[in-house]
């Protein structure tokens, strides 16, 4: 095996990485603050990279990122008004049904609107080329695409680090009867991170166009993954999300460079290794 | 050993639940054998193919949403990777199949799944709810992906699926009486009906009392000296095993086992049928399953099968969490208590 074939192995994975991250940072934001498992988030993420593909079309690559996650944050918006907030005391099977049964309105809307045939996006001019690294010619847009991913994920972080409302977020995830009784506001908190949750899935639906082809089964299969890495990460922990996006990450790397035929299995078996290490996960979730 | 029977007599009375479907047959239990043995003579009256066709997928689904409607009753856990039963088992009757005759490769596959249930129920009951649910949904999409490998290219087919060829024959019926939905369905009905025994009669032993015990106070039980773990795997490997002899009648009815089978979407026909039907009482499921098998033919064609799923899915779960079952229980009995006001 040549180095540079690694090499590229190493930024396909990381590549996908960061994707995931986005989206299963957005997944445990929202699971954080109503303890609802999104299983509409695969939807969500689809949805975005439709209007990413009808945006870039009309208007360019660069406005329809900025767009369409704004556009993804009012459907947030309208699914935390119309289901997070209503059954808020519901079991999280229930919201996990109801959520399921959202994703399976919104497909065939999708489909509808936009067709079944996989449609292509072109990577914006600035970044179609390819740049050298290390002996290996690698496509730019998978290099912005994964700066931009775990970028978005340091953001986050700082964000839940060091301002008020990223602290209260913290908190209802923990402890959400505590920090209510404390004087948070979970109501407007939980507002503001449905459409934080649901922009992140618009952003990610965008940034996959050109690299993944915008397709029907696109939202099922990386909902899955995003799940897995939820689980790994801890129930409703969004430190232990991103870390477990990057574990993922890594372990594909390895399983792509060492094992490739079956590179596939390594995120059942990471889930398997840790629900026997650590069964609640990598971080420090949700106390209940 | 006194003192836990005593326990389970006096839990027994109040947790024990009766559909008042069920309330008529009180006392005329000949009504089930004559439905069950009447049953399997459907094609003399259904002679349409297309319709009978139907009501095999419909009885093939309820098997599934039987066993699923168990799990949920007894333990209060949903599986989401209801797949991953009803593949598996498929594809070892594949594999089986082609190295012995058709009655031991069944055998082989139905114990080979139930093994494979058991060793994934000492990993999975002890998670809750949720994270049950998207565990086993993982579980269904790993198995899809172990069958699309490339190196497995040779036994399971890869993405183009495992066609079977059937040496020898089970309970009578070859490979052609299989793929005859005439001579196939007895096999699938009376399957139905056994599945149905199986479900009433754990639900009333006393696993069934300790079950819904530990469901309502886990701790409670183990404080009372109830082993909480076993009773639970016990009881995911029942409905594993149930939701398998679905996987097994497809297999041999299809003849045919492929990656589309451990989809979560084939998984998620019988968790809708299951929820939508109503757990809590034995006939639910089956109803659910049949509603579901005559709203995809209706909708299927039109391609908004997945609209209505959702749409259902929301309204029940939001509105009527007891499912088709709760509202014909409740109309049953306001209309009881119309009556008896009348007298």
């Amino acid at each position: 095996m040549s180095l540079s074939f690694g090499v590229a192995q190493i930024l396909n994975a990381l590549a996908l990485a960061s994707l995931i991250t986005i989206l299963a940072s957005g997944l445990a934001l929202i699971f954080g603050l109503r303890g609802a498992m999104n299983f509409a988030h695969g939807a969500l993420y689809m949805l975005g990279a439709y209007l990413g593909y009808s945006a870039g079309r009309s208007l360019g690559f660069w406005p329809a990122l900025v767009f369409v996650p704004i556009v993804m944050a009012l459907a947030g918006a309208a699914l935390e008004i119309s289901v997070l907030r209503p059954f808020q005391g519901r079991t999280p099977v229930d919201m996990a049904l109801i959520t399921l049964g959202v994703g399976w309105i919104m497909e065939p809307a999708v489909y509808y609107w936009w067709g079944t045939a996989p449609l292509s996006v072109d990577p914006p001019p600035s970044l179609a080329g390819s740049v050298p690294i290390l002996g290996t010619m690698y496509p730019a847009y998978r290099l912005f695409l994964t700066g931009v991913g775990f970028g978005t994920c340091i953001a986050l972080a700082l964000w839940l680090k060091n301002t008020t409302s990223g602290m209260h977020t913290r908190a209802v995830s923990h402890q959400a009867h505590i920090s209510r009784m404390m004087g948070v506001n979970t109501d407007r908190l939980s507002m503001l991170v449905a459409c934080l949750g649901t922009a992140f899935a618009g952003f990610a639906g965008v940034l996959a166009g050109p690299y993944l082809s915008v397709d029907p089964g696109m939202g099922s299969t990386i909902l899955i993954t995003c799940l897995i890495v939820v689980v790994v990460g801890g129930l409703g922990s969004i430190g232990g999300a991103i870390v477990a996006s990057v574990v993922y990450g890594f372990i594909q790397v390895i399983g792509a460079v060492f094992f490739p035929s079956a590179a596939v299995l390594a995120p059942y078996l990471l889930l398997i290794a840790v629900l026997i290490w650590r069964p609640q996960g990598f971080g420090r979730g949700r106390v209940t | 050993m006194n003192g836990t029977k005593v326990a389970s007599a006096r839990l027994g009375p109040p947790l024990q639940q009766r559909a008042s479907v069920l309330e008529w047959t009180r006392g005329r239990d000949w009504v089930w054998p004559v439905v069950a043995v009447a049953g399997a003579f459907l094609p003399r009256v259904v002679t349409s193919p297309y319709l009978l066709g139907l009501l095999t997928s419909a009885v093939l689904l309820a098997i599934a949403a039987v066993g699923l409607g168990f799990l949920k009753k007894q333990c209060g856990l949903g599986m989401f990777g209801v797949a991953a039963f009803i593949g598996a088992p498929a594809y070892l009757l594949g594999i089986a199949a082609a190295r012995f005759d058709l009655g031991t490769a069944v055998l082989l596959a139905f114990l080979g799944s139930t093994v494979f249930a058991l060793l994934v129920g000492v990993f999975v009951v002890r998670a809750r709810p949720l994270p049950f649910a998207m565990l086993t949904l993982a579980l269904a999409q790993m198995l899809k992906s172990v069958v699309t490998l490339q190196g497995l290219r040779p036994i399971t087919g890869g993405d183009d699926g495992m066609s079977m060829i059937f040496d020898g024959s089970v309970f009578g019926l070859n490979q052609s009486d299989l793929s005859n939905v005439v001579s196939f369905w007895p096999m699938a009905w009376l399957a139905l009906c056994l599945v149905l025994i199986i479900a009433h009669f754990v639900d009333r032993s006393r696993l069934g009392h300790v079950l819904r015990a530990i469901q309502s106070n886990e701790e409670r039980m183990r404080f009372s000296g109830f082993d909480t773990y076993l009773p639970r795997i016990a009881a995911f490997t029942i409905a594993s095993s149930i939701i398998s002899i679905s996987g097994i009648l497809i297999a041999l009815n299809t003849a045919f086992a492929s990656p589309e089978l451990l989809d979560f979407s084939t998984g998620g026909n019988s968790l809708v049928a299951m929820i939508v039907g109503g757990p809590g009482s034995l006939f639910g499921p089956v109803a659910g399953a049949l509603l579901y098998q005559f709203a995809q033919d209706a909708f299927g064609a039109t391609g908004h099968l997945t609209l209505f799923m959702g749409v259902a899915l929301i309204v029940v779960v939001a509105a009527c969490p007891r499912g088709i079952a709760g509202l014909v229980a409740d109309a049953a009995s306001r209309v009881q208590r119309f009556a008896r006001k009348r007298d």
